[in-house]
């Protein structure tokens, strides 16, 4: 009888395993994304002591804020809905066909499309025309020039928003762990304060991966202010966005419900026409109260060395 | 099952819109592998023509074959999502050589248009819609002797706008060159953009049902009406065996539009990108425009990964187009 029952078992077993192995062919986790729209918030808003929303909590309930294609097409304003596609900030409309019918693709061919699909939006930064070449060099070429390549930061804002928030009556707490694969990037944290200090003379900061940081609330906004960078970081995840030590950086957060918005606008008279914006992006809280941020694993590169093309992964 | 769904299709206007929709469905079913793919063609060799007024599935089912046979309909797996398949290309970059013509100052009508040797650099987008052609051009030929410096011009249209730059970017900065506004040439430079393989089927996919699909010698034939600055054109592409734009000719009734006549050729389809992305360009293009060959190119390169390219409009070619 025990033979029998594991008999079956085995047999059982075989049978899922091209599922298995198929789903490990279609990439990473599972997370089923079936669209690239924005969560709806729910629930009420938590307020401070002080009138103002409390932001404090663990902002990760969608788990693959930098790794996976939903959430990156959603970071560059593709909105990917069941049957119709939209560029949220140009509202160009994009030919979709339905998810039943995909053509199938091997590994290969789903990291060439994710590249295309994550740099398909129309929200881009506009250089002064002297740095355009530069900037596609850059991006063309950033297996090799990503300053966050080889465990480097990722810096502000290029981190996006933080996993998780801490909100005393003086400082934010700001912790962004680190991330692994070939956009590997080392934890940071930042602590800000929102107890209506002004900045330091620009002249007297040494320029720095997440330079200094103000925050203060604009109606039920924070808005968080930073200037003092150096100019070895990227600011955005794709592109080859590089900037100078004049950068200034203003974020602004929303909380509402369940959800927090964040968008960061960028002023660089030195390489930009003008200020750019990024496209909004929504968090979510995560949804178990006792979750807690699992330690990040020492981040060491070793994906590196085996690159041989300059295919972005 | 679907032929009677075809025939309820021509008796039942109504139900016309949800049967559309599915439509893309019907047509993905089939493009799993290769043999599907060719079943997708609605040819016979020496088959006699057939007339225009085809239904929404054949348009659709064609439409879907012919964009992932350029690479332009995708989706990927990373980060294990379930999304549909979108059309990816938005930004290219492409370095090509070869002769254009253009008559000569002293030219009359029916001769042949003076040759020259010339270095294609274009940039294009889609979204929005744009493109850069950057041309340096030497006479060849007969016409070579006695030749002056080669002739460099940058030709850019996007949106309403069109201008001419004296260097790449020109017009944005102070001491940066100059911008030229053209704006009689927007249609011209639009139409080279949507005459593309991309913008074919992005146009005729936008184009709904206006979009007729026909076979003529037994190949696949798509009509289809541009819209916006370039209403009144027609667009007739043919397919090859690959479901690769072959072929593409414009049309126009308007007098006044007659440079909008053009034909175009195109062949040697391959991944062309420095960076592989799946995206299958042309590697030759052979232009006649109103009856005179233009263009005649090889390409070098074709970068297809939505490189950075932008085209702010210069400050002097916004006023020029208000007033």
């Amino acid at each position: 009888m025990r033979h029998f029952s594991r008999s079956i078992v085995t047999a059982a077993l075989l049978c899922l395993l091209p599922t298995v192995i198929f789903a490990q062919n279609n990439g990473g986790p599972r997370m089923d994304h079936e669209n690239t729209l924005p969560p709806t918030p729910t629930g009420p808003t938590p307020m401070a002591p002080d009138g103002h929303p409390d932001l404090t909590g663990l902002w990760n309930g969608l788990a693959d804020n930098l790794l996976g294609v939903p959430n990156q097409m959603h970071n560059v304003g593709i909105e990917v809905g069941p049957d119709s596609t939209r560029d949220i900030h140009s509202g160009v409309q994009i030919a979709t066909w339905p998810l039943q019918n995909r053509k199938r693709q091997n590994n290969e061919q789903n990291e060439r499309a994710a590249t295309l699909l994550r740099r398909m939006g129309s929200n881009r930064p506009t250089y002064k025309p002297q740095y355009w070449q530069r900037v596609k060099d850059f991006d063309a070429n950033s297996n090799e020039e990503d300053p966050s390549n080889n465990c480097m930061p990722a810096g502000v804002p290029r981190m996006g928003v933080p996993s998780y928030i801490a909100q005393t009556p003086k400082y934010l707490i700001f912790i962004y762990p680190g991330q692994g694969g070939l956009i590997a990037t080392a934890t940071s944290y930042r602590m800000i304060p929102t107890d209506g200090r002004q900045h330091t003379n620009l002249e007297d900061l040494d320029g720095t991966w997440n330079g200094e940081a103000i925050g203060h609330w604009e109606g039920d906004t924070m808005v968080v202010d930073t200037i003092g960078f150096n100019s070895t970081s990227w600011f955005d995840q794709l592109g080859g966005y590089f900037h100078s030590e004049n950068m200034h950086v203003i974020e602004r957060f929303h909380r509402d419900g369940n959800t927090l918005t964040w968008t960061a606008t960028i002023e660089d008279p030195d390489v930009l026409l003008e200020p750019w914006t990024t496209t909004p992006r929504v968090a979510l809280l995560n949804p178990d109260p006792k979750a807690v941020l699992l330690e990040s694993l020492p981040c060491s590169e070793r994906d590196f060395a085996h690159v041989v093309t300059k295919e972005h992964h | 099952m679907r032929a009677r769904m075809i025939k309820l299709l021509t008796q039942r206007p109504i139900i016309i819109a949800v049967l559309a929709a599915l439509a893309f469905q019907t047509a993905g079913a089939q493009s799993h592998d290769s043999n599907a793919n060719a079943s997708a063609k609605p040819m016979a060799a020496g088959a006699a023509n057939s007339a225009t007024g085809s239904s929404a599935s054949d348009v659709a089912k064609t439409l879907k074959t012919a964009a992932e046979a350029v690479g332009l309909a995708r989706w990927s797996g990373v980060g294990g999502q379930r999304l549909p398949e979108v059309d990816v290309v938005n930004t290219m970059e492409v370095w090509a050589s070869g002769t254009t013509y253009s008559p000569s100052p002293s030219s009359k009508s029916g001769e042949p248009w003076q040759p020259f040797k010339t270095d294609y650099h274009v940039v294009l987008g889609y979204n929005p819609p744009a493109m850069r052609v950057e041309m340096t051009r030497s006479p060849s030929g007969a016409s070579a002797q006695g030749s002056a410096v080669p002739l460099h011009t940058i030709e850019v249209v996007r949106d309403t706008y069109a201008w001419d730059e004296s260097e790449i970017g020109a017009g944005l900065v102070p001491g940066k060159g100059t911008a030229t506004p053209a704006m009689a040439a927007a249609k011209n430079r639009f139409l080279q953009l949507w005459i593309l393989p991309y913008g074919v089927i992005k146009a005729a996919l936008a184009a709904g049902d206006k979009t007729k699909v026909s076979t003529e010698n037994g190949a696949t034939v798509i009509t289809f009406p541009l819209s916006g600055p370039l209403a009144g054109v027609m667009v007739k592409a043919t397919l090859d065996a690959q479901n690769e734009v072959a072929k593409v000719e414009t049309r126009c009734d308007n007098p006044a539009l007659a440079d909008l006549v053009t034909e175009t050729e195109y062949s040697g389809y391959a991944d062309h990108g420095e960076i592989a992305t799946d995206v299958i360009s042309p590697g030759r293009i052979v232009r006649k425009q109103g009856g005179h060959p233009v263009l005649d190119i090889q390409v070098k390169m074709w970068d297809a990964n939505n490189p950075y390219l932008v085209f702010p409009v210069p400050e002097n070619v916004k006023k020029a187009a208000a007033n």
